[in-house]
């Protein structure tokens, strides 16, 4: 659960791909149009353990299972950390859940009006058909479309409602596979909730129950996203506090979602100016499960997540796991200003050497 | 040969509770729709490489002779069913009483079925006197030799007796059928209603058969055709199914469940360090059977995941065996009582008709003792379970046997008097499944 594992190369000055000179804020390689500053998706061509953790096996099936012990081994979609310098993110499986169903896509812009940061967290929604499907492809398609639009300076909201769609598209049609047959009960999808940070504001869209806040320099925080879910909808209707609407039996379960079954529900869209310096942070509920309260959030995160996103984001999600680590838990954070992008080689993916739920270990010990 | 053409699907609940560890699974094995299903005058397929043998018993002991229709008419269903064997198989014709005798060819070789060899062996068939005794494991030993001797890969005979194995031991007969497994499969008939339902079964069972009850012979030609009408559409032989399983699990069992119910647990062999074979025999095109696996595995964490099994269909080939199709059986451990508690319906559903075969035969066997009251139960709960799975045809066969009072809660009264036949009808075909509606 430290961010020992991410492996972020130094700022760039060549193209890898044809080796001419680049400058920090290019996005693409003028010589031969190598895109410089691609976005990065947590769980993309995740890999597989080499050696089992149970039973130190070393024969692992191409689909993940022990050939021994039988034990699915750690993949790197367990636990992925993503260090563009400018934002940073950590997901995690958690303790409970077989697998990790949250996705987060980063991103890096430079365009005309100054450094922009984008984000997108996506969760699975776990009593649907292949959720980890679903949220890797909504966030892998949505970063897509805002990061080309970031680029070209064109309107955020606009950009941020197509990104929603481009989400929507892919979880769709993921449901037609495998054969084409008939339409599945419970269609893959997921939540979704995307920040596009200018040197201005940040352009915030969502559906669902991941979440962004604001957590500022000065100890102002808020909250910057309403969910779509039971309980949000009870506390939004004026029904109850929040804290009683949580304690529904229901409170989870999500009325808004990316997928074939959405019903074209539109996305909430918002801009916020943020009064001064902080940080916007993106998590799914497995983190704030833990902590909703946007001053408690703050206190975990600052003042490290100024100067170092990655490593409080791992804090964050080390938090979460700590507190129980009920469900999959994803934390992004972007400072504010954006900083200028410096051009990273493509962060891997980390494995965790040892899976937390490794009997042999108590939970706190990889820390 | 290597394509992955036959399709495997599980039906699972894969979540268990915490400490869980047993993980039960519904296996569907589809073989490819393809190959020459049936056709009279098409060749094997090249799956079957040796192509088919078939080898025809007939018991020719003296209790043939009454009523004088039987032997007629199982004259009459050899002939008939030598109509049947297509062009280029290889066929004999047996004659079994306390000894076991070649009728076609004389020699005890296979001829090559054509219009002249049909109709030789129709001309030998035609001479056959009932004299002797009964020795069903003797039958099955003529019949291994004379397979043993040729190339065929489908190997197939049908056995028809009307009488007990009399002279000769159970363990006499336990000896050949072991001999005979994995030689050829034999599907058992008996005639008339002097036979043994439960020495029948052990023959179709251990070679991989069907058995059933005749009661009229004049029944026999059109059974005796059908049953060489589908071993003809056989295309794919000594196909197994084979079950990987983790270190320290342990195979509680695998039972065939439709179309009807068969242990195979106790017929594993080994395949690799943790892998095992269960046989199935021949399949035809476009053939779908179920399956039950059980697994125990050794229980993880919850939020673990673990490959409870892999299961392979395997064909064997002459350098070791062909994998056809692949699937797995998972188990999730969770603290969700909601997922862990939900029962798999087909899982359900095949638990029942496997219990439904089993209370048959119980009730059956208790009411032979004169226990009636543990007849009346189990066939009571037989007559609930059939009316629970809409398995109309075992209802209808119950339904001969006990007076139905009330279906649903299983109360029956026995019948005073019960025609034999309709008895062993019951206990042949207790083990007949029906599937779930998909």
């Amino acid at each position: 659960m430290t961010a020992e594992g991410a492996v972020p190369g130094g700022p760039r000055t060549a193209c890898p791909n044809c080796g001419a000179a680049v400058r920090p804020e290019d996005n693409f390689c003028e010589a031969c149009a190598t895109e410089l500053a691609p976005a990065v998706v947590s769980g993309e061509s995740p890999t597989n353990a080499a050696v089992c953790p149970y039973c130190q096996s070393e024969q692992i099936s191409a689909d993940g299972y022990c050939e021994s012990c039988g034990h699915k081994v750690p993949s790197s979609r367990d636990h992925t950390e993503i260090d563009l310098g400018v934002l940073a993110g950590v997901t995690d499986r958690g303790l409970r859940h077989r697998r990790n169903e949250d996705a987060m896509a980063l991103a890096t812009a430079e365009p005309a009006g100054g450094p922009a940061a984008v984000a997108v967290v996506c969760d699975g929604v776990s009593s649907t058909r292949r959720p980890d499907e679903a949220s890797l492809a909504a966030a892998q398609a949505a970063v897509q479309v805002l990061l080309a639009r970031v680029r070209t300076g064109e309107d955020l909201i606009e950009a941020s409602r197509d990104a929603v769609s481009a989400a929507q598209e892919a979880v769709e049609s993921l449901g037609d596979m495998p054969g084409g047959s008939s339409p599945w009960k419970d269609p893959p999808s997921a939540t979704f909730v995307s920040a596009v940070m200018t040197g201005e504001a940040v352009t915030l869209c969502w559906l669902g129950d991941s979440r962004a806040y604001w957590l500022g320099a000065d100890a102002a925080a808020q909250r910057l996203t309403l969910d779509d879910s039971v309980a949000g909808e009870m506390v939004a209707a004026g029904l109850m506090s929040e804290a009683d609407a949580l304690a529904l039996p229901q409170a989870h379960v999500v009325t808004g979602w990316v997928g074939a079954d959405s019903g074209g529900a539109a996305p909430h869209v918002a801009r916020f100016e943020p009064p001064g310096p902080g940080v916007v942070l993106l998590c799914s509920d497995g983190l704030w499960n833990y902590q909703p309260e946007a001053a408690k959030l703050a206190e975990l995160a600052l003042p490290l997540a100024l100067t170092n996103p990655l490593g409080a984001a791992s804090a964050l999600v080390t938090f979460a796991i700590e507190s129980g680590g009920a469900d999959n838990v994803t934390a992004v954070l972007a400072p504010f200003p954006p900083r200028a992008q410096e051009h990273y080689d493509k962060t891997l993916p980390a494995m965790p050497a040892v899976p937390p739920d490794v009997k042999e270990l108590p939970a706190d010990e990889p820390d | 040969m290597s394509q992955t053409d036959f399709t495997v699907e599980v039906s699972q609940n894969e979540y268990l509770p915490e400490g869980g560890d047993d993980v039960n699974a519904i296996v569907t094995v589809t073989s490819p729709d393809t190959g020459p299903a049936g056709g009279r005058s098409e060749a094997p397929a090249a799956d079957a490489g040796g192509g088919i043998a078939e080898i025809i018993i007939i018991d020719c002991s003296g209790s043939m002779r009454s009523p004088p229709t039987k032997i007629a008419e199982a004259r009459g269903a050899t002939a008939a069913v030598v109509d049947v064997i297509r062009d280029g198989v290889a066929f004999a014709v047996v004659a079994g009483t306390h000894e076991a005798h070649p009728v076609y060819p004389h020699d005890g070789s296979l001829a090559v079925a054509g219009p002249t060899t049909r109709q030789q062996a129709k001309q030998a068939v035609s001479g056959l006197t009932p004299h002797g005794g009964t020795a069903i494991g003797q039958w099955l030993r003529l019949a291994y030799s004379m397979f043993s001797a040729h190339p065929a890969s489908l190997r197939h005979a049908i056995l028809l007796t009307d009488g007990r194995n009399e002279h000769e031991t159970p363990e006499d007969l336990g000896a050949a059928i072991s001999l005979c497994e994995g030689m050829f499969s034999c599907d058992c008939r008996g005639v008339g209603t002097d036979w043994e339902v439960a020495e029948l079964r052990r023959i179709s069972s251990a070679l991989l058969g069907t058995v059933d009850i005749v009661p009229d012979p004049g029944g026999l030609a059109a059974d005796f055709t059908a049953m060489m009408e589908a071993a003809m559409g056989k295309n794919v032989a000594d196909v197994s199914l084979r079950v990987w399983t983790p270190q320290h699990a342990t195979v509680r069992f695998v039972k065939q469940v439709a179309p009807t119910v068969e242990d195979l647990t106790a017929r594993r062999t080994q395949s690799g360090p943790q892998a095992g074979d269960y046989p199935t025999g021949a399949w035809g095109a476009g053939e779908s059977r179920d399956y039950h696996l059980c697994v125990r595995v050794v229980p993880a964490a919850v939020g673990q995941e673990m490959l409870a099994a892999r299961v392979s269909l395997v064909t064997a080939t002459p350098s070791g065996s062909d994998v056809r199709g692949q699937a797995m059986v998972r188990a999730v451990w969770t603290d969700d009582e909601a997922l862990s508690t939900r029962i798999n319906p087909n899982v359900a559903h095949y638990t029942g008709q496997a219990e439904l075969a089993q209370v048959i035969q119980e009730g059956l066997e208790a009411r032979k003792q004169g226990d009636e009251e543990t007849a009346t139960a189990k066939l009571g709960r037989a007559v609930a379970l059939a009316e629970q799975s809409n398995n109309e045809d075992t209802a209808r066969l119950l339904a001969k046997v006990v007076d139905v009072v009330d279906a649903a809660t299983g109360t029956v009264r026995l019948k005073k008097r019960v025609d034999d036949a309709d008895e062993m009808a019951l206990d042949t075909r207790s083990t007949r499944t029906v599937r779930t509606r998909k």
